[in-house]
């Protein structure tokens, strides 16, 4: 049996008395577009803060490649290869669009050199220059990234995510607030990204996840309620009840309705 | 060469001659007094610089920077007047115990952000001002330590010392410069870029791979080291080294000068420290309260120019630039005058 690209082994976070994610045991093998799903509050991005270092775990551990990487500080697993964005875009917001396109692939370096001309780093610019033209983003270069559009940052987000060569992806909501035709490019990129790339990702648009995953977790109050494939969890009674046949859901249908 | 690149090399050129020729120019146009306020605005600019290192660069408001000033200073004061040390030796011993006391007290405070980052900084540098204050035999106390000053080194059997004015002045003006090219050549470095990246959002900075603790760390040794310069230089240029300089609101003016020049800019320090230094010489022969003067000059500065002077002229810059690269309105504009 292969090693599994990610697995928690009963990963807990408490903070006071909430129990946000409760003794979470979950395997992923490499190779997979893997979703997760639930309602809000489920332990989601609790989950990915976990693993990515941003929260230290009351208990249990985290495997990375048959590595265990509980208790690493945010910087040591990304230069692991773990690579995240988060769920509210996040991006240097005074540096151009090249800039932090730069940093990004500069970042992992133990070592930043303190005297030498940054600009004369050509391997990074070449790269800089090459994930610009992949994002589509070359005329805007020079654009400083908190003047961008939402989709333009969105689409930032996925070329940091590039340029940083990861191992393994996290993306928390990557189309939260962008328009249709912003999802479906991004959805496109994150196709892509996956015959390459390990990702798992968050998401709340269901038909965005019925499309992409190759599998599917479902979490409730910070427990894994299902997993399986796009079939078996649109089929599952106990997820239905949890999460997609929610009343709020069934407002928002009533909303779509009237509107 | 872009018309921008262009003004802003002759500025810088015409700044480095007057600089160059201060000795004699300012002599000849006002008076000696001057040539000696000029140099401490050199030297106090150096320490704004420090504020402005962590600040606009890296995002840490630091209160405490006056500590490590006063450790420059003293290490020049007690190295000469208890150690009795050579020129060079005290100079070094000033640095070293500024860089070694940021080291020191940066493991601690750069674990925090903001305001905690504030107050830790201003209870570490009141610890030691009222430590400095107490320990009368070895800091003079409040009085502090006078001292004269050893030669600096000598050439072929011609001394130079900072007895000599226009020495001390060169002096100083090549080690403030050094030291400002220095923080030029590391804002434009790998190491500047992720003071950048940190500045701006040190979440994602620590996700991208970025060990933010020890870069911050790393800022913060260099922002003592730039005041460590300071103090020791301050020390040399008074003759002597006081407990008063380390008190925090020495702390305050570096930041209130280093905001109101223009944060995040390398020449911001030097426009503020020049222009407060100016309103309080000129005004305090006249007026006890000069400070008012500051204080509605920092609050005018920061509502009405949040990025400082360097901000407005930047400002100004860039709509140079605009009107060259867009020159099709204002040609239509020229026909739309010329018809009749």
């Amino acid at each position: 049996m292969t090693v599994p690209t990610l697995e928690t082994r009963g990963l807990t976070k408490r903070f006071g008395g909430l129990t946000a994610v409760d003794d979470l045991s979950l395997s992923l093998p490499g190779g997979q577009l893997h979703a997760i799903i639930g309602p809000n509050g489920a332990g989601k991005t609790t989950f990915f803060n976990l693993i990515s270092g941003l929260l230290a775990a009351t208990s249990g551990e985290v495997y990375f490649r048959g590595r265990n990487i509980t208790g690493l500080s945010a910087h040591e697993i990304s230069r692991l290869g773990i690579k995240r964005t988060l769920q509210v875009k996040s991006v240097f917001a005074r540096q151009t669009v090249a800039e932090n396109l730069w940093i990004t692939y500069e970042g992992s370096k133990r070592f930043l050199h303190p005297f030498r001309d940054a600009a004369a780093d050509t391997a990074a610019r070449e790269r800089v220059d090459r994930t610009l033209e992949q994002i589509g983003l070359t005329a805007i270069a020079r654009r400083q990234a908190g003047t961008l559009s939402y989709g333009d940052v969105a689409l930032l987000e996925i070329g940091m995510a590039l340029i940083s060569d990861p191992q393994l992806l996290l993306l928390d909501e990557p189309t939260c607030g962008m328009s249709p035709a912003e999802t479906e490019r991004a959805v496109v990129r994150i196709r892509e990204m996956a015959r390459t790339i390990d990702i798992v990702i968050i998401e709340h648009d269901m038909p965005v996840v019925f499309d992409i995953a190759d599998a599917i977790t479902v979490m409730a109050q910070g427990a894994i309620l299902a997993s399986g494939n796009a079939k078996e969890i649109a089929a599952d009674e106990r997820v239905r009840e949890a999460y997609l046949g929610r009343p709020e859901d069934e407002d928002y249908v009533e909303e779509a309705a009237d509107a | 060469m872009s018309r921008r690149t262009a003004i802003e090399r002759v500025v810088f050129g015409l700044f480095a001659a007057f600089m160059l020729s201060v000795p004699w120019s300012v002599p000849a146009v006002v008076s000696n007094f001057w040539v000696s306020i000029i140099t401490e605005i050199l030297i106090w600019s150096l320490f704004a610089a420090s504020v402005n290192l962590l600040f606009g660069y890296v995002g840490l408001l630091s209160f405490g920077q006056a500590l490590y000033f006063g450790f420059g200073m003293y290490g020049v004061g007690i190295g000469i007047d208890l150690l009795h040390l050579g020129f060079w030796p005290v100079f070094a011993l000033g640095i070293v115990a500024a860089m070694a006391m940021a080291l020191v007290s940066g493991i601690f405070a750069v674990r925090l952000t903001w305001h905690y980052f504030a107050i830790i900084t201003v209870v570490f540098s009141l610890i030691f001002y009222f430590l400095a204050v107490r320990l009368k035999p070895l800091t003079g106390g409040d009085d502090g330590i006078n001292f004269s000053m050893p030669p600096t080194f000598s050439i072929g059997g011609h001394e130079f010392s900072f007895t000599d004015a226009t020495f001390q002045y060169f002096f100083i003006l090549v080690t403030v410069a050094l030291c400002f090219y220095l923080m030029h050549k590391v804002i434009r470095s790998p190491l500047g870029k992720a003071f950048l990246a940190i500045r701006d959002n040190d979440v994602r900075a620590s996700l991208i791979g970025i060990n933010v603790y020890l870069v911050r760390l790393t800022a913060f040794v260099m922002a003592g080291f730039l005041a460590g310069v300071a103090g020791a230089l301050f020390a040399f240029f008074g003759r002597y080294a006081s407990a008063t300089y380390m008190f925090y609101q020495v702390s305050g003016e570096g930041v209130v000068w280093a905001i109101v020049g223009g944060a995040g800019t390398l020449f911001g320090p030097i426009i503020g420290t020049t222009l407060f230094i100016i309103i309080r010489e000129v005004v305090s022969t006249h007026w006890e309260h000069h400070s008012l003067i500051v204080g509605v000059v920092a609050i005018l500065v920061v509502i009405l120019a949040p990025n400082g002077v360097v901000g407005v002229w930047r400002d100004l810059l860039d709509r140079v630039e605009e009107r060259e690269t867009k020159p099709a309105p204002a040609q239509q504009e020229q026909t739309r005058a010329a018809a009749p």
